[in-house]
């Protein structure tokens, strides 16, 4: 697992950290940095040795030179690309991860508190859930952003508040030189509460490379509700690597929905899901449509660790083109989680001629009072389906749309957000 | 959970291996140790060419240089490779020619697992029987009929001896030397194994069966299959394991090679019944077997059927290379697990030709505190235009501390190709118990009921003969198991 100290970004990021990391905070961040530090560079970077990293090559990726940490360069940047339409919500703007207070609204809310992750060091709950879930797996790439990271998003909602309106979070890429950025969140939503964000991910036009990696650790109190889209609408200079990791509480209910659009060359998520104790609640949903030479890989955990609770996956991608799709889904049932009832789906419909899918959809299962089921297809355009269309007057390219529509549709039609939904659709459609 | 359902588990647990016994016969042990001298042992006692011998010298380099894998969903245990005995024999004797001067002590040993290998008792001669007592043929029954045939089933031994030029096409065609590390080992120090070649055209008139028995204390059993279908040939072979209760754990790391040529077929069934280690987990077998076929010319077929209850651990992936075009494979599997027993088990398909087709059918029964793994590739090269595989991999839970999990590795790279993967687990409905205790079926029997009809699309797929045994093999390790 130790990767060559040549690695070009390796070798920069232990000259340039190896004795000071970033500081001028609490003490106990700097403790937690400094092993997160020491870990990182006992394990280095993946390869594709490591069975979670099996079909996901990120040599090419980290070979190459970044600026570590640069300033952004806030000459114009174009928002254009995260516009939804009809989305009324409180928009938040970071640029190249540093939250931009400008071009975010202002939030008067009483209950909610959005600001830069570096001015929330000193609150209780930071204290309380940060570097607490997210760095428990042995992801490489959370250590390390554990260790560096410098900017970040931390949004509280209150005991009881609801939100009259979604959150918009709004990641642009603008540098105009090639930069490695390390994004760090924390979103708490507290007991009772409900709160809907939206996660868009832009590219200005005229920037340059970008290789992000973005950690967001997620707690979910008793009895609330969270709604969480991922819009991965970013262009082709940039790759991300985005770990998301929920903890959630009594009676709580977390949805995630995880779209990824043609564009950014190289995507690799991580959706953990634990269900911290009994009653709860999750939903997975994943729409993947790619083209090109793209490379999308999802990998989820959904751990049931308590009885009584409930999880539902459904990730659906089309590929096209040469592009690449991975889905790796796993399901943990603790020896203590009886009744537990887990669902599990993966479709993939392949439209390009060499275009290739690789799906691992996996249980591990330790109780045996339990419903557990998971299910998997690979296939493509049913040719009796299309004839069916043209038959009846409708040109060979709506007909694919169509069918691309009802493929993904088991997903599109759990969308909570109408709003957000539609756009979506708009977004499969444009993509073909 | 009730307390009669627990006292019903621990009878389970207590169920009695009832091939247990040891067999006193005049042995022909080598001595403990791995090194070049007792490959050259084996391969001098066995009158080898030199060839052969090259060919496991090879073998044993490669396995020197190789480490232990650690991707396995269990413990790997420590396997102290220096502290086996990798050759045992029954006492040499000059090549038999009937019945009467086999061993008696043999002869009844086989008699008690249910084999005859007295010929003249087979009424129906429906089978012909390869018995492999430690590493050793011991008697292939039947052969002059196969003979006429053209049909050669011999000991592997004999076939180096007499078939030279087959062995030496087919050996580690399928399976290199360096495949695996325990395929490795077996290159080197295989002792013996049976041989199949069926010809051009042969549709072999009978079962063919190799029966294996582990006897001798401190020794591995290292044996060697080689099953070639020549084109249009079709064979259905049998494989069935039994070994004594000891409190070591014993090795058993055998190498299968199927060849199917055009239009060929094998059918390849096991009931795998290897000493499972007491209640506790002590002793058992370490079933770590490397299978797979290779499906070469078009529209040949090779199908795995495998039931599972013995072993402490079994670590094995029947696999088949779909090289030819229309080219079928398939799998299906029943997997027992009770006690401290692991099972990782599942198969491989890798799909090269055009319109393959490869169905897969795994149900795994977790009893205990056993742990039971299904683990499967299903690879779709560039190549394999409008090839099609349907997986199915069942888990049945009994009892709260077992453990079932499932590793489906799918890859696609032909747009062309379907793929359907579907998995479930669940444990006995209380519905369906229910129903049956209500209509005066006692618990036992019921789940006996419930189990044989949750395997069944697996049992069918075995011959008449075995499928009685595996029948009843299921229902032994289950008596009690009401979940």
């Amino acid at each position: 697992m130790i990767t060559q100290v040549s690695d070009s970004l390796y070798s920069q990021l232990i000259k340039t950290y190896g004795g000071n990391l970033p500081s001028a905070e609490p003490r106990s961040l700097d403790e937690i940095r400094k092993q997160a530090f020491e870990r990182f560079k006992s394990t280095g970077f993946p390869t594709v040795k490591n069975e979670d990293w099996k079909y996901t090559n990120v040599q090419p990726l980290i070979s190459q030179h970044y600026e570590l940490d640069a300033e952004p360069s806030l000459v114009a940047v174009d928002l254009d690309g995260a516009n939804i339409p009809q989305l009324d919500a409180y928009r938040v703007v970071l640029v190249d991860g540093k939250y931009h207070a400008g071009l975010s609204d202002t939030v008067d809310m009483p209950g909610l508190s959005i600001m830069p992750i570096d001015q929330a060091f000193e609150r209780l709950c930071f204290a309380k859930y940060f570097a607490e879930f997210a760095d428990k797996t042995d992801n490489p790439f959370v250590t390390l952003n554990t260790a560096l990271f410098t900017a970040g998003l931390f949004i509280e909602v209150g005991k009881n508040t609801q939100l009259s309106k979604p959150i918009h979070v709004i990641y642009v890429s603008n540098a105009r030189q090639p930069v490695f950025n390390q994004v760090r969140n924390l979103y708490v939503i507290s007991t009772f509460a409900e709160a809907e964000i939206v996660e868009s991910f832009v590219t200005d036009p005229q920037a340059a490379r970008s290789l992000n990696n973005q950690v967001t650790e997620i707690v979910v109190r008793e009895g609330a509700k969270f709604q969480h889209y991922y819009l991965q609408t970013a262009a082709s200079q940039g790759s991300y690597l985005n770990h998301t990791e929920v903890y959630q509480e009594k009676h709580s209910l977390y949805n995630n929905y995880n779209c990824t659009f043609p564009g950014p060359a190289f995507v690799r998520n991580n959706i953990n899901v634990r269900l911290g104790d009994s009653e709860v609640e999750s939903h997975l949903y994943g729409v993947t449509l790619t083209a090109d030479n793209q490379f999308v890989d999802n990998h989820t955990i959904v751990d049931h660790i308590h009885p009584h609770c409930e999880s539902y996956e459904w990730y659906k991608n089309i590929t096209q083109d040469t592009s690449t799709a991975v889905f790796n889904g796993k399901i943990f049932v603790r020896p203590d989680a009886q009744k537990t009832n887990a669902f599990q789906q993966n479709n993939n419909m392949l439209i390009g001629e060499k275009s290739a899918v690789y799906t691992k959809p996996q249980l591990e299962i330790f109780a045996d009072d339990v419903k557990c089921s998971h299910g998997c297809t690979i296939g493509q355009f049913d040719n009796e389906a299309l004839f069916y269309l043209r038959a009846r007057g409708i040109s060979e390219a709506q007909a694919r749309v169509l069918l691309v529509h009802a493929f993904a549709f088991d997903v599109t039609s759990r969308f909570a957000n109408t709003v957000v939904r539609e756009y979506v659709e708009h977004l499969v459609e444009e993509g073909l | 959970m009730s307390t009669k359902d627990d006292e019903l588990l621990k009878e389970l647990a207590l169920e009695e291996y009832k091939y247990g016994f040891t067999t006193d016969i005049e042995m022909d042990i080598a001595p403990k140790g791995l090194n070049e001298d007792t490959v050259r042992l084996i391969s001098a006692k066995k009158n080898e060419p030199e060839w052969l011998l090259e060919w496991r010298l090879k073998a044993l380099r490669h396995f020197l240089q190789m480490d232990m894998p650690t991707w396995q969903n269990f413990e790997h245990p420590d396997v102290d490779f220096q502290d086996i005995s990798y050759y045992a024999a029954p006492k040499a004797k000059p090549q038999l020619d009937s019945m009467d001067e086999v061993d008696p002590e043999l002869v009844s040993t086989f008699e008690k697992l249910g084999i005859p290998l007295n010929e003249q008792k087979v009424l129906a001669g429906v089978v012909a029987v390869d018995a492999v007592f430690d590493s050793v043929s011991v008697k292939t029954t039947f052969r002059e009929k196969l003979k006429e045939q053209g049909v050669i089933f011999c000991s592997f031994g004999e076939a180096v001896q007499e078939h030279p030029e087959l062995v030496k096409q087919y050996l580690g065609s399928v399976v290199p030397q360096t495949d695996n590390i325990y395929a490795a080992l077996n290159s080197a120090v295989f002792s013996d194994g049976s041989f199949v070649y069926i010809p051009k055209g042969v549709h072999c008139p009978m079962e063919l069966s190799t029966y294996f028995r582990i006897n001798a204390e401190n020794t591995g059993q290292f044996e060697r299959t080689l099953i070639i279908a020549d084109e249009g040939a079709y064979v259905s072979y049998l494989e069935g394991c039994t070994a004594p209760m000891r409190d070591e754990n014993q090795l058993h790391a055998a190498v299968v090679e199927l060849i199917a040529l055009k239009d060929g077929e094998i059918k390849y069934s096991t009931v795998q019944n290897w000493y499972p280690g007491d209640k506790d987990g002590k002793g058992g077998i370490y079933n770590f077997v490397t299978k797979r076929g290779i499906c070469k010319g078009d529209n040949s077929k090779i199908s795995w059927t495998q039931v599972e209850t013995g072993s402490a651990i079994t670590w094995k992936y029947p696999g088949v290379i779909l090289k030819g075009d229309h080219s079928v494979g398939e799998f299906y599997s029943v997997a027992l697990t009770r006690n401290k027993q692991v099972a990782d088990t599942g198969t491989k398909m890798i799909h090269l030709g055009k319109n393959t087709r490869s169905k897969i059918v795994s149900k795994g029964i977790s009893a205990g505190v056993s742990q039971n793994s299904y683990r499967g590739l299903v690879k779709i090269g560039p190549g394999a235009e409008n090839s099609r595989n349907f997986t199915q991999c069942d888990s049945l839970l009994i009892g709260d501390r077992c453990g079932a999990h499932t590793f489906p590795y799918i890859e696609n790279r032909n747009k062309t190709a379907k793929l359907e993967h579907e998995a479930t687990t669940s444990k006995i409905g209380e519905d369906q118990l229910f129903y049956l205790t209500q209509r005066g079926i006692d618990p036992e029997k019921a789940v006996g009921l419930i189990v044989n009809g949750y395997a069944k699309e697996v049992l069918n797929q075995l011959p008449m003969e075995f499928a009685v045994e595996a029948q009843k093999l299921l229902a032994i390790s289950l008596e009690g198991s009401v979940g």
